[in-house]
């Protein structure tokens, strides 16, 4: 592990709180917009999420020139494009993108199509293809766990070729995370779950992994902390305005975090399962993530005895003894999965999500050496370490 | 006063002399270690890498032949590389280079950019890691690559970097 060098950026204006929507207009004005498209999915307008949004904007005098609701699961090329062109046609001046990983990932892919021009978001695919600012763009997450309001990356599907296309640069950032507890209120159980132990592996992660600095540190921790004091009180009261925004802050806390320390092989597991078995990505990191830290544990034995304090309290950190306090954030994370399997039956093993057959392990191992988050796991990886950790993880 | 200091002088000379031995050192073990061989034949026939220093400094490029070796094509590739690892700054190549940050975590601290296909970076980057592991003496291996292999013992390691420096000189022989 080494800190002697380390760069972080991130230049979202976080808007977080209460009536936070309500600062949008404000937000945009400032920026000199005035014509927004709403970019969503169905899911969340049809939970009547979008109207907050549309309040928030109508008693303020602004009008949303239209509403793109369309967006699926993946995002991919053709939706893009097609949001591009209804952009262009409105004469639109800004993307307010209302969702989760898919819809932020679409509405990053717009905004890079109707600012640099051109109909194939192909062109820009890869890192540092972006020169400059593009237009006005703000995200308000609907999930708490994706933690892509404040990366500087998005995936969007080529359907025709079959492939993800990458796309990298400081440029896809928002100008601003509206984090409003309204937004997540009406999360299923089991979505608040996958997608609060997704953040969890986030800021797990960026704490772990080799490329670790104090300031994404700081975020992590934080993020952890927030995580393992909310989440099961959430879970049992799913009403709980304060605990919902507690997980949505540690949500972008922990995104800052593994923005700029990035993930390791819990990562890469999880890339591999999910293309193999689509598996949703927050229940793959809730699958793998006690079981890598037990791969890890010699190499990172240090961070996780700081982690005891974030993960149980001053209480459980002091009366555990200091050569047990890795084993003991490692047990932490397993009772937490043991509680969210109590509530709402999420899946702790590859067999409990019954769609994993034994045979597919083989080809999950060897994707997992070629998936780009491997690099900064703290453990070089073979073949038969990834194969073990699946192993373990298997029943 | 000279305006560039004979430091930066004896730093470039360093990295391109490393950077040619690298790049032979590549050519020899694909034609004689069986788990590069493997490593090797999942890329794509003519598939070409290139290391290099940002903007204009000290390269080298290899390619993948037909026949599953890798050839070294000095510091002129035929045509832009299919994949390119990128150092930002001379300094940082000498780093690697000189073995004071292994590759992981001259990644880690962003001192490389990858243009290419990521998974291909990886293998690229595997590749290295048993290269060095075996050329260079087990102290500087150690800090070259993130975990020296635990499967190499002192014999194999003596035999198989004699071997790949005994290719490196016939192959040198040969093109002269």
């Amino acid at each position: 592990m080494s800190t002697d060098f380390y760069e972080f950026f991130c230049p979202v204006k976080v808007i977080a709180g209460n009536a936070a929507l309500e600062h949008i207009p404000f937000e945009l004005a400032s920026l000199g917009a005035s014509k927004p498209l709403i970019v969503t999915d169905k899911g969340v307008r049809g939970a009547g999420l979008v109207d907050y949004v549309l309040t928030a904007c109508d008693e303020s005098e602004l009008k949303v020139v239209d509403i793109f609701d369309d967006v699926p699961p993946d995002s991919s090329k053709e939706v893009v494009t097609q949001i591009a062109k209804l952009y262009r046609k409105k004469k639109c001046d800004s993307i307010i993108a209302i969702g989760g990983g898919s819809v932020i990932d679409t509405s990053k892919g717009v905004n890079i199509l109707v600012s640099e021009g051109g109909d194939d978001i192909g062109a820009y695919a890869g890192a540092g293809n972006l020169k400059r600012a593009l237009k006005p763009f703000f995200v308000v997450p609907t999930t708490a766990g994706t933690g892509s309001e404040v990366t500087a990356v998005a995936v969007i599907s080529d359907t025709e070729k079959g492939v993800k296309l990458p796309f990298a640069s400081p440029f896809l950032l928002p100008n601003a995370a509206v984090i409003d507890p309204r937004m997540t209120l009406t999360l299923p159980a089991h979505i608040t779950a996958m997608t609060a132990m997704d953040a969890m592996t986030h800021a797990v992660e960026a704490f772990t992994c080799l490329a670790k600095n104090p300031i994404s540190d700081a975020y992590a921790l934080a993020a952890v902390r927030k995580i393992s004091e909310n989440l099961l009180n959430v879970m049992d009261n799913p009403k709980d305005k304060a605990g919902r925004l507690e997980l949505a802050q540690a949500s972008t806390m922990a995104g800052i975090a593994f923005s700029n320390s990035m993930c390791g092989m819990v990562h890469s597991l999880g890339h591999s399962a999910g293309a193999t078995c689509h598996l949703p990505h927050g229940l793959c990191m809730n699958l793998f993530l006690p079981y890598v830290l037990e791969y890890n544990l010699d190499n990172i034995r240090p961070q996780l005895e700081e982690l005891l304090i974030a993960l149980g309290g001053a209480d459980i950190y002091a009366s555990t003894p200091a050569d047990k306090r890795a084993e003991k954030s490692i047990e932490l994370i397993k009772h937490m999965r043991d509680e969210l399997y109590k509530r709402c039956k999420l899946p702790r093993t590859l067999k409990e999500t019954g769609k994993v057959e034994k045979i597919q392990l083989s080809k999950i191992a060897d994707m997992t050496l070629d998936d780009g988050s491997i690099m900064f796991n703290p453990r070089e990886v073979k073949y038969e370490d990834a194969r073990a950790v699946l192993d373990a993880a298997w029943a | 006063m000279a305006l560039i200091p004979s430091v930066s002088t004896a730093k470039r000379l360093y990295v391109e002399t490393m950077m040619n031995v690298i790049g032979r050192a590549l050519q020899a073990i694909s034609q004689v270690d069986v788990a590069i061989k493997k490593e090797v034949n999942v890329l794509p026939d003519d598939f070409s890498f290139q290391m290099k220093v940002m903007p204009n400094g000290p390269s080298f490029t290899v390619k993948k032949k037909p026949n599953g070796e890798l050839e070294f094509l000095g510091s002129n590739p035929e045509q832009t590389p299919d994949l390119s690892i990128a150092f930002k700054h001379l300094t940082h190549a000498f780093m690697v280079l000189s073995f004071q940050e292994s590759t992981s975590i001259a990644f880690a601290h962003d001192r490389m950019l990858v243009d290419g296909d990521i998974s291909y970076a990886l293998r690229v980057t595997r590749i290295l890691n048993r290269l060095e592991s075996f050329i260079l003496p087990k102290l500087l291996a150690e800090r070259a690559v993130k975990e020296y292999p635990s499967s190499i013992k002192l014999p194999e390691k003596l035999l198989h970097g004699a071997r790949i420096y005994f290719q490196m000189a016939s192959n040198l022989v040969t093109v002269n």
